[in-house]
């Protein structure tokens, strides 16, 4: 699964550790998400995609081999 | 997991499960023995029973140490702790498997062991899965972070 949230993050103005305190989780979550080292559960995903006024799916690609 | 206990609990387990399992080898050793004698040197009469209380201590404090270690909550608790705390008990428990399957391999193959020698065997199998747990979920969580803290500044 590929995501696009490092570059809507910093086109949001947004620090790891601000996005990481508005949904309460620790930055090191949030940089794993952006290397693509964690997939998120939903419930996750659909906060960050709130807190950057965008669909999940914007967020998340899925890709053919998922 | 609610049954998790408050983070400071950590620092406790840190302190108690080294401390707890070099007393407890200590008396293993018999040098517990060789200190009471060096300090009460009439105490010979007294020696054995404070020697099972220090055993009985040690070891308790060392099982609370690990489960201090084990169940308590890191600063920040999410969802990927959590995804990391649960790959950490399903690796624990792969070695754990493995290790029995050799382990009665090997009493299949040589002599059949003695009572003493079984009952140490799943000691051991128990501390394994333990060590590996902790071993794994810290590694992950220190060591890979620390890693990924070096590759992706902030923007």
């Amino acid at each position: 699964m590929e995501n696009t949230l490092k570059n809507e993050r910093i086109r949001n103005e947004m620090t790891q550790v601000h996005l990481a305190g508005l949904v309460n989780v620790s930055r090191q979550t949030i940089i794993s998400i952006e290397s693509g080292r964690y997939v998120p559960s939903v419930l996750l995903a659909l906060k960050i995609a709130k807190i950057l006024k965008l669909q999940v799916e914007d967020l998340f690609i899925i890709e053919k081999s998922d | 997991m609610k049954l998790l206990l408050p983070n400071r609990f950590k620092k406790y387990g840190i302190f108690m499960a080294p401390l707890g399992f070099c007393i407890w080898l200590a008396m293993q050793l018999g040098l517990t023995k060789k200190i009471i004698l060096f300090f009460i040197r009439d105490g010979i009469s007294a020696i054995h029973t404070i020697n099972i209380i220090i055993a009985i201590v040690s070891f308790f404090s060392f099982l609370a140490g690990i489960y201090f270690l084990v169940f308590s909550k890191e600063k920040v608790e999410d969802e990927m702790i959590e995804r990391t705390r649960l790959d950490s008990f399903q690796f624990a428990a792969l070695v754990q498997i493995v290790c029995i399957i050799i382990g009665f391999l090997l009493m299949l193959i040589f002599e059949e062991p003695g009572e003493g020698r079984l009952m140490l065997f799943f000691i051991l199998l128990l501390f394994i899965f333990w060590m590996c747990f902790i071993g794994r979920f810290n590694y992950i969580i220190h060591i890979r972070i620390k890693q990924l803290n070096g590759k992706y500044f902030e923007k």
